[in-house]
């Protein structure tokens, strides 16, 4: 049966005439290839499918999931899950979404490449090779590679509720990266090169490996400052690192939940004028784009901060309910095996339209950061933060040195109002979420060194 | 659910020989069948009930070096064909292999389940956390929050490769966790109580599980009166069973055959040297009855063992799947495992402890003048191939004068595990396993269990606050 139909049929039945029930059916063909010094280490296809539904009755949920079709199996799940909610305990706000709002139909997200089934995984071992290659022949330092890796994706999802929502919607999706390790007499250096594009043919194999090898090269030799407080330029990847945990606090369950240094703060400044946040559910080739969210719920453009004033959460049904707010269409849902929850569908940083040499040459003495290493200095109720960080060293607005083995410290709250400026240099870097930075000039950090 | 929809012989056999259409050296197929239910409650509601299957199966072809791999959850003849050409692609060569005729490997190992997961409703099970919930803010009015968790997972797993092996296994897996928040002024405390294994709901009727949530009360609320922690270098007392979660991250991954392949294993090359103190005997264990970790066959299709990986101090034998064994030319220990269909073995811990010595705990005690008593570990950090770590003391007391004297909080112990395995001073004669919760992410998650006795580690930096009593 066609999977479209499916849904609205099992969402139908699952309701049970005085309940409300919904059914996600996700469908998704994935290949992953690994390779290391010019050989294939590891090749992997999947094919995975299957059907959740969540019950809701009086206030009380259940969800139950498969990857069986067949009618006996699918009878048990609906089953299950009638049998989970009346497990449960009533909680007012747990609702399904109204009708209240139309879709808007036949807007090209433009996030599906057709020509991705037409590639032999040949076509693919060929581009991670030729990725790899190009970082080996970037600088002779560059010596190896790890963590070479090819990856896509092609997702169908298929969403009906008792409501009478229907809608389908299918995107696709390529990332390659790898780490270059780059040697001299001073010792060793790594660097990564990402690249990702919903569109095969815009993905560039020397890209990822130069901008790979270049980050590795540039870090040779570099050491620990002096201990001491200076502004940090964070580039696109430490910036999007930085903006998860933020976009993290930023969702209405955090909040609710008291697990975020953002609680109490809505309406009120939070951020310097130049932070202005938006979270875009709709932007065209975004890795987050879809018309609806995991609840059917329509999916709009958001902002979030603005000149820096803190005006809108991420909301899913149930917490816009208990905020007595309309949900923002930020239900996502990462399988069919589990619940929707709020989080980011493509959240970033607006840039402005100062050159990025601009913005380091304005800068006395700091630290420009290209990488960061999440090492659990990061405390999402008091918004402390402290990562790992390598880069370069500024004087007077030039690069003078590489700068590896300190810690950047500061509190979220604290770096948020400190953002003195952003470039234009606007980048999505899609590795959990889809979230994305331009550079950004963040004043007053402790840098932690010798 | 009915798993007889698994596939059997002659439809494995057809997989095998399309996956070896283009050449390899091996193949296999790997089938599961999974069950689990999920229940959590917080803010005194059991709010997420969750129950699912997972079905599916994975087909893996060795050649050379190279291993592909394919998966589905759409076990229909169709979809494995499917699933065999994709894992047959990379392997282009002229090595022609015959699938084997299937011999059922045995195993005598029993985990039996007295009392199935459906014997049970689920509304019983989310009563449980009500209960559980209501007896921890009963101990102590300054019980703010509980978090309470159940959880069961059945899986059935079926192998097949192209040498022959057939193996099949089933797992059950309970879990009952309590998390209790105590807050007095600014000050919350945490404290854990759980249960769990590989068993059926019969843990429920051997041990009581509202003890649980009064000792994660009594824990939490204990908590508000500690001290900020010392710092600096001092003799440390571990108590036995969870503490060996610290030997698991800082050694026993080092030990894992991967880090030895590729050489980035500080044990690398080291079998029959002196690694440890001569009081320490380091023990990997599948077969262990009841215990997280355990299994008759590894997601390789090995029957597992009983590892001796350091014996009173000297290097034995590292931890090795299938993959790893094949590339170093060595006989597989049967630590082959996978979080599931959708991923490839890859060598892992099971249940993994040091063995009881001869110390009385009391004495260890007693023997340092000015320490820290561990009772409780909470997050850490290893470097899993160096063996450097960061660990949170999550419950610890002062020793004084040999005596165990006030609470302390926010301490952490940084050291590196080698190390420390050489310094061990003093080894209780009171092993014990945790307490059924271990759960090891390595890329991959999988269940375990970590145990040690009561240990004397004699020097070792303690990270406390910086207001120093």
């Amino acid at each position: 049966m066609e999977y479209l139909r499916l849904v609205e049929e099992l969402a139908e039945r699952a309701s049970g005439g005085d309940g409300e029930a919904e059914v996600i059916i996700m469908h998704s063909r994935t290949t992953m290839v690994r390779v290391n010094a010019g050989e294939v280490l590891e090749m992997s296809a999947a094919d995975s499918k299957g059907v959740g539904v969540r019950a809701i009755k009086g206030g009380r949920m259940g969800y139950a999931y498969t990857s069986d079709f067949e009618p006996p199996t699918l009878d048990l799940t609906l089953s299950s899950a009638a049998a989970l909610a009346d497990s449960s305990d009533p909680d007012e706000f747990r609702a399904l979404p109204g009708m209240e709002r139309d879709l808007v139909e036949n807007q090209d997200l433009e996030v599906f490449d057709p020509e991705l089934s037409e590639r032999s995984p040949e076509d693919k071992v060929a581009f991670i090779l030729a990725a790899e290659r190009a970082a080996l022949d970037h600088d002779p330092r560059v010596v190896a590679t790890s963590y070479c890796s090819y990856h896509d994706h092609t997702t169908r999802m298929f969403l009906a509720n008792s409501h009478g929502f229907a809608g389908s919607h299918e995107s696709t999706g390529v990332v390659a990266y790898l780490r270059a390790v780059a040697r001299d007499d001073s010792g060793q250096a790594a660097g990564l090169g990402l690249g990702c594009s919903i569109f095969y043919r815009d993905l560039e194999a020397e890209l990822v490996g130069c901008e790979a090898a270049g980050k590795a090269v540039q870090l040779l030799g570099g050491r620990p400052v002096k201990t001491q407080r200076a502004p940090v330029i964070m580039d696109p990847f430490a910036g999007v690192e930085f903006l998860s945990f933020v976009a993290n606090a930023l969702t209405a369950e955090s909040i609710q939940r008291g697990r975020s240094f953002l609680m109490g703060k809505l309406g009120e400044k939070i951020a310097s004028a130049r932070v202005n946040l938006v979270d875009d559910g709709r932007l065209v080739r975004g890795f987050g784009s879809a018309p609806f969210d995991g609840e059917g719920v329509p999916t709009a453009r958001t902002s979030l901060v603005a000149g820096g004033a803190l005006e809108q959460l991420l909301y899913d049904t149930y917490t816009a309910r208990r905020d007595g707010t309309a949900s923002t269409g930020n239900a996502q849902r990462s399988s069919y095996r589990g619940l929707p929850y709020p989080a980011p569908t493509n959240l970033y940083l607006l840039p402005s339209s100062r050159r990025v040499d601009e913005l380091i040459s304005s800068v006395d003495t700091g630290l420009y950061v290209t990488s960061t290493m999440n090492t659990g200095g990061i405390n999402p109720v008091n918004g402390d933060y402290s990562v790992g960080a390598s880069g370069l060293w500024v004087e007077k607005g030039e690069f003078v040195g590489p700068v590896t083995g300190v810690t950047v410290a500061g509190n979220m709250l604290e770096m948020l109002h400190n953002v003195a400026d952003v470039a234009d240099d606007l980048r999505f870097i899609p590795i959990s979420d889809s979230i994305g930075a331009p550079t950004m000039l963040v004043q007053g950090m402790t840098i932690g060194g010798t | 659910m009915d798993t007889d929809r698994m596939i059997g012989d002659e439809v494995a056999r057809r997989v095998l020989t399309a996956a070896l259409s283009h050449g390899g050296d091996l193949a296999e197929i790997y089938v599961e069948d999974r069950c689990t239910t999920n229940l959590s409650l917080e803010d005194s509601k059991v709010e997420e009930a969750v129950r699912g299957t997972d079905r599916g199966a994975g087909v893996r072809v060795f050649y050379g070096s190279l291993s592909t791999y394919a998966h589905t959850d759409d076990l229909s003849g169709r979809s494995l064909q499917a699933v065999a050409r994709n894992a047959a692609l990379a392997a282009q060569g002229a090595n022609r292999v015959q699938v084997l005729d299937f011999s059922r490997a045995q195993s005598g190992l029993e985990f039996p389940i007295e009392k199935p997961f459906e014997a049970m409703e689920a509304q019983e099970k989310s009563q449980l956390l009500r209960d559980l919930d209501q007896e921890a803010r009963r101990f102590d009015p300054r019980v703010v929050q509980v978090q309470a968790r159940y959880s069961e997972d059945r899986r059935r797993i079926r192998i097949w490769n192209s040498e022959g092996r057939h193996a099949e296994d089933e797992r059950n897996l309970i879990q009952l966790s309590v998390i209790a928040m105590a807050q007095e002024g600014d000050l919350v405390q945490r404290g854990v109580g759980m249960i769990g294994g590989q068993l059926g709901l019969e843990l429920l009727d051997r041990v009581d599980p509202l003890a649980e949530a009064r000792e994660a009360a009594a824990s939490a609320v204990k908590m508000l009166d500690a001290r900020p922690a010392p710092a600096g270098e001092m003799p440390v007392v571990m108590n036995n069973g969870w503490g060996g979660v610290l030997f698991h991250e800082a050694c026993g991954h080092a030990l894992e055959a991967d880090f030895i392949n590729q050489g980035v294993s500080v044990f690398t090359g080291r079998v029959g040297e002196q690694v440890a103190s001569p009081l320490i005997t380091l023990v990997d264990d599948a077969t262990l009855p009841e215990r997280r970790g355990s299994y008759r066959f590894d997601d390789d299709g090995t029957p597992s063992q009983h590892t001796l990986l350091i014996e009173n101090g000297v290097l034995r034998e590292y931890m090795w799947d299938m993959a790893q064994a094949r590339r170093a030319n060595r006989h597989p220990t049967g630590n082959g495992r996978r979080q599931s269909f959708r991923y490839l073995p890859m060598p892992r811990m099971t249940n993994t402890f040091i063995k009881a010595g001869e110390s009385d705990p009391e004495d260890i005690v007693r023997s340092v003048q000015r320490g820290l008593y561990v009772k409780m570990l909470g997050g850490g950090q290893a470097d899993t191939a160096r063996g450097d770590f960061v660990f949170s003391v999550s419950e610890g007391y002062l020793i004084e004068d040999g005596r165990l004297t006030a609470p302390i909080r926010g301490a952490s112990l940084i050291g590196n595990g080698p190390e420390v395995l050489k310094e061990i001073e003093m080894v209780g004669h009171d092993l014990e396993l945790d307490k059924g919760l271990g759960q090891c992410s390595k890329g991959q998650q999988v269940p375990v269990s970590v145990g040690q006795p009561t240990l004397l580690i004699p020097r070792i930096t303690v990270g406390g606050t910086s207001e120093i009593p």
